[in-house]
């Protein structure tokens, strides 16, 4: 899963941790939430000027192999051209780099790119893109010097694909390049969502007679000396070095001058487009208000400041919400006891103050509610079939938990008072707001059933990468995961999470451990299911079996809030968690 | 003296030893998160998290990792490469120290030009009005935090946010070499927020510290020798009041960095305590170190400073 | 005409406690070339009478009424302005303790220079000459040297030499001595006492000493004022006094000076109890509860201060014989006091 916003998951390369932002009612409000419509103008918009987008946080990589975070994804697209990519309103990609979309053989273990004619790399390479250069981005994203976090995941189908990484670039057998406008994917057996993987930015092409040199060691620094695709590119000097990236402070893009509009459905009207880093985002959010600059790229505006903004009715239609494609959820610990047992996690799901849980990230304006995972972003591709917004298992008035309901659950585990009464159990949780708060509202509820719940608060990176991440350190309650999918394909939401073969030593994310051999068979079956309406439906019950499971209890679907001065026109990335698209917006 | 000198760097410079140990063994022992994990993602191959493992060294025991830290220290001023980006921390650290010198020796001087004269003229009519407002507001200044009373300053004073558009606005700072103009301007809320609280606990420290001295004896006696009441508080007066105070503010050096961290965050500024703030968040331990140390440095050379200062402000106090 | 002249002097502060009534109507009168022995306790307003003759006690809390004329003007209530080129020029004073008295920050010889310096306009190499001569004067050796020492370099009795010849580097018409001798030992007490006696004979300078040492007063004053509680009781020449003194406190200060066949005290306590704390003053007589002859009158109203003869003013309710009768008894019971 990619990254959302900066600071609660901290900016690490592709270290795609849910993050402060969210999703909620897909820019509708069925919450009280009211957001200005999502409006896109694909045409027409004024050329030249400058946008400036503000951030909290930096980029994690300006490498487009390494880059791994929603909010870098908002320059990557715009500077590189993967195969396929997205429109700004929209979850289906389209073709980019790709002339148009990819064909998949009967037996669904090849599949064919043709590239567009005419696209040409950016300064000083200048040369036109061929079929090479993207086998060879794909080639370095295994490659440990660059660091790619999703290579393994989506293209390890490969044939050929390495399992052991080391510090070189390998050559792929199965990424074949019979023309130079021409590639061909040979898979080792069939994937659902391999085409969807293909709007990666890893797909995007780097020549490899420039990139080589930059590529050795145990650091690549390609990314200091990129070239780009896309209509922006980095500013750089003559030989390529990378000048208008300042770590931390500021990116500046300008236009690429040997992109040819012709190749492209971006219109691209603004001449320039800053990156200013590092905003408190009350600070961020009131310059934006008042024109210093004209969106937000990595911080959601503070809960108080939208609630201002939207009883404000000359500044409400500045505001837009776009859902993150993923969902917070309390992972319990299904491999020890007492969270073995279903009917005490399902005693848990039952009793858990979801309101006041979200009370703790700002209420209603952080997003709708969660009563299963795959998020309504998805729609069709698997939301509906898991049942809309219709399926709640575990309901409860108000979402504030049902006492009588999980006390029921208790006597059918064997708690005959309705109380449980075994041993304290464990929660390893954030040792800062607002996750340390949610942690609480988790204790307080379960302590209501009986439960005696121990804290032990961390930062949250150390929450993942040293408890909760790994098995023989987990706790019996994880109280602040969640995940974002990188695209609306049901597997890159649940597979990773809920699949009993993903559960890993170290840097787990199967915070459940859940190994459920019929869960498990589901999703192998769903997973190579070509057939898109089939494998939709597959992934929406395989949701509903797991929520039923109570391994985990999702409790909110958050909204990507998206705030845009008066001086430009909107374009909210509805496929990004509402990043805005600068490729589309314009200076009015 | 010489010989003192020698001494105390020597102890700072075991000092500073222990603190990179001691931040080591933090990073180690408290529970701080997995770097090569982080860097990898979480949809990372386990082979790949394990060779960036091995590629940030790790893998080796940690007092093995000490050991080449130290050794590239020693032998070549090398602060080690970063978890995160592997940019060198020296090089991160040296080029965001123009900013981060900009804010806090500016900030000391705004401390000190507030803290001292309205001390020293609550010390001259001690209850009247005057004092009482001005002790009374430093009370306001010293119970702000840094981030509140930064965030309220920009509202209320920097242009675009500012009710009154006054100063230059967050992230508006710039090198002094680009433009001195908009270098000053962007920093007059910064100084004004970061010296706040030392300001006016300086105050009320120089105004008690004044009050105190104005009733020794040696005051009676400069006052019995006929001298002009002016010049027994500017002279006589303020020279023993203020030397403890000049000292101390050596030593609250550190807290100053500290408050820069903060003043560099809501302000928007790129220096040194921004990077600290990174590396925590990002628990990049040879950012940490380097910051650490950094600080340490400062800290222990400031006291080392006003020690040796002390020797020549109090003629009693003789170093051997 | 006296040099000084202080007339009926109140010096009252305002405290969180209430009003300190300092000093209730002293009067005194000093001519050139004497010294007036001035002795109390501690806190029986000796050295507040002093200090503000020198306008050294115009707080903010202070009230001060009276008069003291010096040189044809009344210092009360002259501008602290004009005060100043009284201050140190024609009034010098010196203080208890030498090492708090001096700046510890500056060298002794530059706070001399300083001294000079504000009152002439003299070049800075010549106030160190005269510095210099000054510190030579009062028996420093190599005064040069000792010019560049900081306070705390010196001994206590250097230190007190020291204040002497800032004090006296001006020919000051009046040297203020406030216990000038307490913090010193015995022997460097006598030195420095010898040295102002010199120097008063030398350059004809009045001296107001303060002390609680009547044994200092002695050797020292030509006349002898008593203080008690803010109040002058008795005030005589020195050989009066000594000989026929008439007030019951004075009685008890002389029968507790200090003798070489007896333990030196630092502090006196010539008379059971203790003095009165100056907020809450007793009614009657201020020395009634620790007096063993106060008669019923002392209770209730204060005795003026009256003369029993010429130049020797007395204030109590006891009538002349008794008085004379009583000291009498005492100087058989202790033929110490027959001196």
């Amino acid at each position: 899963m990619r990254r959302r916003t900066a600071v609660v998951v901290t900016m690490v390369a592709g270290a795609l941790a849910l993050v402060a932002a969210g999703c909620g009612g897909g820019g509708k409000s069925s919450n009280g939430v009211q957001g200005a419509n999502h409006t896109l103008a694909q045409s027409g918009g004024k050329k030249g000027g400058t946008i400036t987008v503000l951030s909290e946080g930096d980029i994690d990589h300006l490498d487009p192999g390494a880059a791994y975070y929603q909010f870098t994804y908002a320059i990557t697209y715009v500077t590189q051209r993967p195969l396929l990519a997205y429109k700004p309103n929209s979850i289906q990609p389209v073709p980019d780099l790709a002339a148009s979309m990819p064909t998949v053989s009967k037996d669904g273990k090849t599949v064919t790119v043709h590239i567009r004619h005419g696209i040409k790399f950016s300064p000083p390479v200048n040369r036109a893109v061929t079929s090479a250069d993207v086998k060879y981005a794909i080639e370095r994203g295994f490659d440990a010097a660059v660091g790619n976090g999703y290579a393994g995941a989506y293209f390890g189908v490969i044939q050929g694909a390495p399992t052991n990484i080391g510090n070189t670039v390998p050559s792929i057998s199965g990424i074949q390049t019979p023309d130079k406008y021409t590639i061909v994917f040979k898979l080792s057996k069939p994937s659902g969502i391999f085409v969807s993987a293909l709007q990666e930015p890893l797909t995007a092409p780097v020549p490899a007679e420039y990139a080589r040199k930059f590529d050795k060691g145990k650091s690549s620094s390609y990314g200091d000396h990129q070239v780009a695709t896309g209509p922006y590119m980095v500013q750089n000097n003559a030989a390529g070095k990378i000048t208008g990236y300042t770590p931390g402070r500021q990116i500046v893009l300008v236009r690429n001058p040997n992109w040819n509009p012709k190749t492209s459905w971006r219109p691209a009207y603004a001449d320039k487009i800053v990156f200013k880093e590092g905003f408190d985002p009350t600070v961020g959010a009131k310059q934006i208000l008042n024109g210093q600059a004209d969106v937000n790229g990595d911080f959601p505006p503070p809960a108080a400041t939208m609630k201002q903004i939207l009883s404000n009715s000359s500044q409400k239609s500045q505001l837009e919400f776009t859902p993150t494609a993923g969902s917070r959820f309390v992972a319990l610990n299904t491999q020890k006891p007492p969270f073995n047992n279903k009917y005490v996690r399902m005693a848990v799901a039952y009793v858990l103050d979801r309101n006041s849980m979200r009370l703790t990230r700002g209420g209603a304006i952080d997003g709708k509610i969660a009563t299963h995972f795959i998020d309504p972003s998805f729609g069709s591709h698997g939301f509906n079939q898991a049942g809309g917004y219709g399926f709640n298992p575990f309901p409860s008035p108000n979402n504030s938990g049902d006492v009588a309901k999980a006390e029921a659950m208790l006597k059918k585990a064997g708690f005959k008072s309705g109380k449980y009464s075994g041993p304290q159990v464990t929660q390893v949780a954030d040792n800062s707001p607002p996750g340390s708060n949610t942690a609480a509202v988790v204790a307080n509820s379960m302590e209501k059933i009986g439960f005696k719940v121990k804290t032990i608060s961390v930062q949250h990176s150390a929450m993942y990468t040293r408890f909760c991440g790994v098995p023989k350190n987990a706790p019996n309650i994880c109280p602040n995961v969640g995940w974002l999918a990188d695209f609306h394909e049901p597997q890159a939401d649940l597979d990773a999470n809920f699949n009993g073969k993903n559960i890993l030593p170290a840097n787990n994310v199967n915070w459940s451990q859940l190994n459920d051999p019929k869960i498990n068979a589901l999703m192998e079956k769903a997973k190579v299911e070509l057939n898109p309406e089939k494998r939709w439906a597959e992934w929406g019950q395989i949701d509903k079996m797991i929520t039923e499971s109570a391994a985990a209890i999702p409790w909110i679907w958050e909204n990507g809030p998206t705030l845009y001065s008066t001086k430009v026109t909107h374009a909210s990335e509805l496929w990004n968690g509402g990043e805005p698209d600068v490729s589309f917006m314009s200076v009015k | 003296m010489g010989a003192y000198i020698v001494r105390r760097v020597l102890w700072a410079i075991l000092l500073l030893l222990v603190v990179s140990f001691l931040t080591f063994v933090i990073f180690n022992v408290f529970p701080s998160a997995d770097p090569a994990a982080l860097r990898a993602g979480r949809n990372a191959t386990p082979a790949l998290v394990e060779q960036i493992r091995r590629n940030l060294g790790l893998d080796k025991p940690f007092y093995t990792q000490y050991w080449y830290y130290l050794k590239g220290l020693v032998e070549h001023f090398n602060l080690g490469y970063s978890y995160y980006n592997s940019e060198s921390v020296k090089s991160e650290i040296f080029s965001r120290l123009p900013a981060t010198i900009s804010v806090t020796v500016g900030g000391f001087i705004v401390w000190m030009l507030i803290g001292i004269p309205v001390g020293i003229v609550s010390a001259i009519k001690p209850r009247s009005i005057l004092d009482r407002v001005m002790m009374g507001g430093s009370l306001v200044a010293i119970s702000a935090p840094v981030y509140f009373l930064g965030l309220v300053s920009l509202f209320l004073f920097a242009k675009g946010t500012g009710q009154l558009q006054w100063f230059g606005a967050a992230g508006s700072y710039v090198p002094i070499s680009q433009n001195p103009g908009t270098w000053f301007d962007s920093l007059i809320l910064p100084w004004l927020t970061l010296s706040a609280a030392f300001a006016a606990f300086y105050a009320r420290m120089t105004r008690g510290n004044l009050i105190e001295t104005m009733h020794e004896d040696y005051i009676r006696t400069a006052r019995a020798k006929g001298l002009r009441e002016s010049r027994v508080i500017t002279k006589h007066g303020l020279r023993a009041a203020l030397t403890p105070i000049v000292t101390m503010a050596g030593m609250d050096i550190g807290l100053l960095l500290g408050g820069a961290i903060l003043t560099e965050i809501v302000f928007n500024i790129p220096g040194v305590g921004r990077y600290a703030y990174l590396a925590i968040t990002n628990s990049d331990l040879p950012a940490i170190q380097g910051t650490v140390l950094f600080g340490a440095f400062f800290i222990v050379f400031a006291n080392l400073f006003v020690d040796i200062l002390y020797a020549f402000l109090d003629p009693r106090v003789t170093y051997g | 005409m006296a040099l000084l002249e202080i007339e009926d002097l109140h010096v009252s502060f305002k405290t969180i406690d209430g009003v300190v009534r300092a000093v209730e109507g002293v009067s005194l009168s000093l001519d050139a070339r004497k010294t007036l022995g001035v002795v109390g306790e501690s806190g029986s307003g000796k050295s507040v009478t002093a200090q503000t003759i020198l306008g050294l006690t115009r707080f903010p809390n202070a009230t001060i009424s009276g008069r003291i004329m010096f040189d044809g003007h009344d210092l009360l209530t002259m501008s602290t302005e004009h005060l100043r080129d009284v201050r140190g020029a024609r009034i010098a004073m010196i203080f208890q303790d030498p090492l708090s008295s001096l700046h510890p920050f500056f060298k002794v010889g530059h706070q001399i220079v300083e001294a000079i310096r504000v009152h002439e306009d003299v070049p800075r190499d010549l106030a160190k000459k005269r510095t210099i001569e000054a510190l030579r004067s009062v028996g420093i050796p190599s005064p040069d040297e000792r010019f560049e020492s900081f306070p705390h370099e010196m001994s206590g009795g250097m230190r007190q030499r020291a204040m002497i010849a800032m004090a006296l580097a001006l020919r000051p018409d009046i040297l203020i001595a406030d216990e000038p001798t307490t913090a010193l030992d015995v022997t460097v007490q006598a030195q420095v006492l010898e040295l102002i006696q010199a120097l008063r004979d030398d350059f004809g300078t009045a001296v107001i000493l303060i002390t609680h040492d009547l044994g200092v007063v002695a050797q020292m004053a030509d006349d002898v004022m008593v203080m008690y509680a803010g109040r002058v009781l008795e005030q005589a020449p020195r050989d009066t006094l000594f000989t026929e003194p008439e007030h019951p406190y004075t009685w008890g200060l002389l029968q507790s000076i200090p003798r070489l066949d007896a333990p030196r005290t630092d502090r006196l306590s010539p008379i059971a109890g203790s003095p009165p704390s100056l907020i809450n003053v007793p009614r009657g007589c201020t020395f009634h509860p620790r007096c063993p002859y106060a008669p019923p009158p002392a209770f209730e109203t204060e005795p003026p201060l009256e003369p029993s003869q010429p130049g020797h003013l007395v204030r109590c309710h006891l009538p002349i014989e008794e008085r004379r009768r009583l000291w009498l008894a005492l100087q058989k019971e202790h033929p110490v006091l027959q001196s």
